[in-house]
């Protein structure tokens, strides 16, 4: 209904649509302990009872301290009741938390009640719903505030992309027989073709980079799936893949073969617009001038994607190398342990990155002869 | 032959093949900023030390060698750093309010069983480092991003030199919603790529909606993957306003010198 108004209107629209939704979602995970089947309890008080110093046996000193929360159930069948919990938690915070007032928790509660004595339980862990959509909202906001239409579209795309991913996985999981490789690459298609769509468009610019991020993506993969198959994986650390439940290898290679996707997108379209825009200023420009400002587009651009990827990689591993070297780990073994896998993400993602210029140059070079033939 | 040495061997020989001396200069930067999160560790392990002030410190050198050492020093390279730190600044006030807020530090329950060995008491803040560990890995993109609209305006500037900074303050902004899309892309594939064998994992042991987006793992990597993005977005606005304020100021004062 609101679409067919006139165009002014249309974006006064969007804000109140907007606000509209942004309130609601915000009202609904600040409310929403009734669809949790798990009880969930504020805190209503805190009471630091007991705190102490302690050091471990590498010398590390933390402080313990000990706190008791008398909590307020939210749902489930003791809605409303009292719940005294005892919490544990280090000055460090590496796997326990402080927690305050007006906080929600995640709680179990304790069977063992005596009639005429107050329920007492554990805690599971915080609700943390509220934060992740309200982070979320900013997100989409500032994109929009930037960015207007383009925002729009990328917020688009990436809410596609997720779902895409979840339903990919979900295809496996149902049909474990096929490669996880295989799936994999179909959805790296769509993902592709769609991202590159949304972001700029149905033109040859386009089709352009759709090829070249398509042929450099399966090429950088082969190239990697050859060297880690000659040097038998020597010196990657598959034991410290954490959270496996399926064959490690497939697993790594697919999360790097999505993981650099975004990059190669990302040059390919460079390069396509880049040498599109020069043919659209002066139709006869030689191929030679077109191959040489392609090179030049592609040698500044290399350096700064590479360590994107690199410190999207690297920085997650910190914390636990920090653990590993206060345990009084070696810095050699607390590295090979925590980084091969990483590092090899890095670099592969890397070559990818860097097969894209002359492979993107190319391709746009094809599509705008192609283009000058035909005119 | 070791995998990494290999691969790291050819990415050496593609980036001097296609870039030349440039190629060799971003092929030695990613081992200067390996070294530089070799030097972070090390000062994080010292509990007297604010890892907050640490990252700053080491954001900064590490756009140094991003921009400054990769490419050159000059007004392009010097307002893409401005604007990166500028950046890095507004976004670490927000981080630390959220990584404190929502309390997505140190290690989750599905890590922590094979962790069982190590001493987990060992004194450093794991909220701050949290927060350290989110600016990190959005400083590659953010010194990207940068460069990405400077040096274009410094291109526009030079062949209309005669734009007011309104003018060149929307060209900045207008080149810079081009390159969103991609960029926001770029991270999330990067990050999705990473925690692949996390939503396996989630999906294998059917965990349910609500016990995924609670727990500490996701919540961390979805924060993680949210602040990147809001940080690319956030270096636009600045980095073109703050190459349009140096690029028009340059020109006045060469007007008045000349």
């Amino acid at each position: 209904m609101k679409k067919i108004k006139k165009i002014p209107y249309q974006q006064y629209y969007l804000y109140i649509i907007l606000s509209f939704c942004f309130a609601a979602s915000v009202m609904f995970v600040n409310h929403n302990e009734s669809f949790y089947d798990r009880p969930i309890a504020e805190v209503m008080e805190v009471d630091l009872v007991h705190s102490e110093e302690v050091t471990d046996i590498y010398d590390n000193g933390d402080r313990l301290h000990e706190q008791h929360l008398i909590a307020e159930l939210k749902n489930g069948e003791k809605k409303g009741q009292q719940i005294h919990i005892k919490n544990q938690y280090s000055a460090s915070k590496a796997y326990d938390q402080e927690f305050h007032e007006g906080q929600k928790l995640f709680v179990s509660i304790s069977e063992n009640k005596e009639d005429g004595t107050d329920l007492t339980g554990t805690i599971i862990d915080l609700k943390r719903d509220h934060y992740i959509l309200i982070v979320g909202w900013i997100f989409i906001l500032i994109l929009l505030l930037v960015g207007k239409k383009q925002g729009l579209f990328s917020i688009i795309s990436l809410a596609v992309n997720a779902l895409l991913l979840s339903y990919a996985l979900d295809v496996y999981l149902d049909n474990p027989e096929t490669s996880l490789l295989l799936i994999c690459s179909i959805a790296v298609i769509l993902f592709t073709i769609l991202s590159l769509l949304l972001v700029n468009g149905f033109n040859e610019k386009t089709y352009a980079a759709i090829v070249a991020t398509l042929l450099a993506t399966f090429i950088s993969l082969l190239v990697t799936y050859l060297i880690i198959w000659v040097t038998s994986g020597k010196g990657l650390r598959y034991e410290e893949l954490q959270f496996i439940t399926r064959p490690y290898q497939m697993v790594f290679l697919a999360g790097l073969f999505i993981g650099s996707l975004g990059a190669v997108m990302d040059v390919a379209i460079t390069m396509s617009s880049s040498l599109f825009s020069l043919y659209e200023k002066n139709h006869n420009i030689p191929v030679k001038a077109l191959k040489r400002s392609g090179m030049e587009v592609g040698k500044d651009i290399m350096g700064t994607m590479t360590n994107i990827l690199f410190f999207a990689y690297i920085s997650g591993s910190i914390p636990m190398l920090i653990l590993y070297i206060k345990n009084d780990s070696p810095l050699g073994f607390t590295l090979s342990m925590n980084l091969s896998l990483e590092l090899a993400r890095a670099l592969a993602g890397g070559i990818g990155i860097v097969l894209t210029i002359p492979i993107g140059l190319y391709i746009s070079i094809f599509f705008i002869n192609r283009k000058k033939a035909r005119t | 032959m070791n995998a990494l040495v290999l691969l790291a061997a050819i990415l050496f020989i593609l980036m001097t093949l296609i870039g030349g001396k440039k190629g060799a200069r971003s092929f030695f930067a990613i081992f200067f900023n390996f070294g530089m999160i070799i030097f972070v560790l090390f000062f994080m392990n010292d509990p007297n030390i604010n890892p907050i002030i640490v990252t700053l410190i080491a954001c900064a050198v590490i756009s140094c060698i991003n921009l400054f050492y990769i490419n050159e020093v000059n007004i392009k390279t010097k307002t893409a750093f401005m604007s990166s730190i500028i950046t890095i600044v507004i976004l670490i006030l927000f981080i630390v309010i959220v990584t404190e807020k929502a309390m997505i530090q140190g290690f989750g329950e599905e890590e922590v069983e094979e962790l069982s060995v190590f001493s987990l008491y060992i004194g450093v803040d794991f909220v701050k480092i949290a927060a350290s560990v989110i600016i990190m890995s959005t400083i590659g993109a953010i010194t990207d991003a940068a460069m990405a609209i400077s040096s274009p305006m410094r291109e526009i500037h030079y062949h209309h030199p005669d734009i007011s900074r309104k003018d060149l303050f929307q060209a900045g902004l207008s080149i810079g919603k081009d390159i969103l899309g991609t960029s926001t892309n770029t991270l999330f594939f990067a990050f999705f790529g990473g925690y692949l064998a996390l939503l396996i994992w989630f999906k294998d042991l059917s965990y349910s909606a609500g016990e995924i987006v609670n727990s500490k793992i996701f919540s961390a990597e979805m924060i993680t993957i949210l602040c990147a993005g809001i940080g690319v977005t956030l270096v636009i606005p600045i980095t073109a306003w703050i190459t349009a304020v140096f690029l028009v100021k340059n020109r006045n004062k060469n007007e008045t010198v000349e």
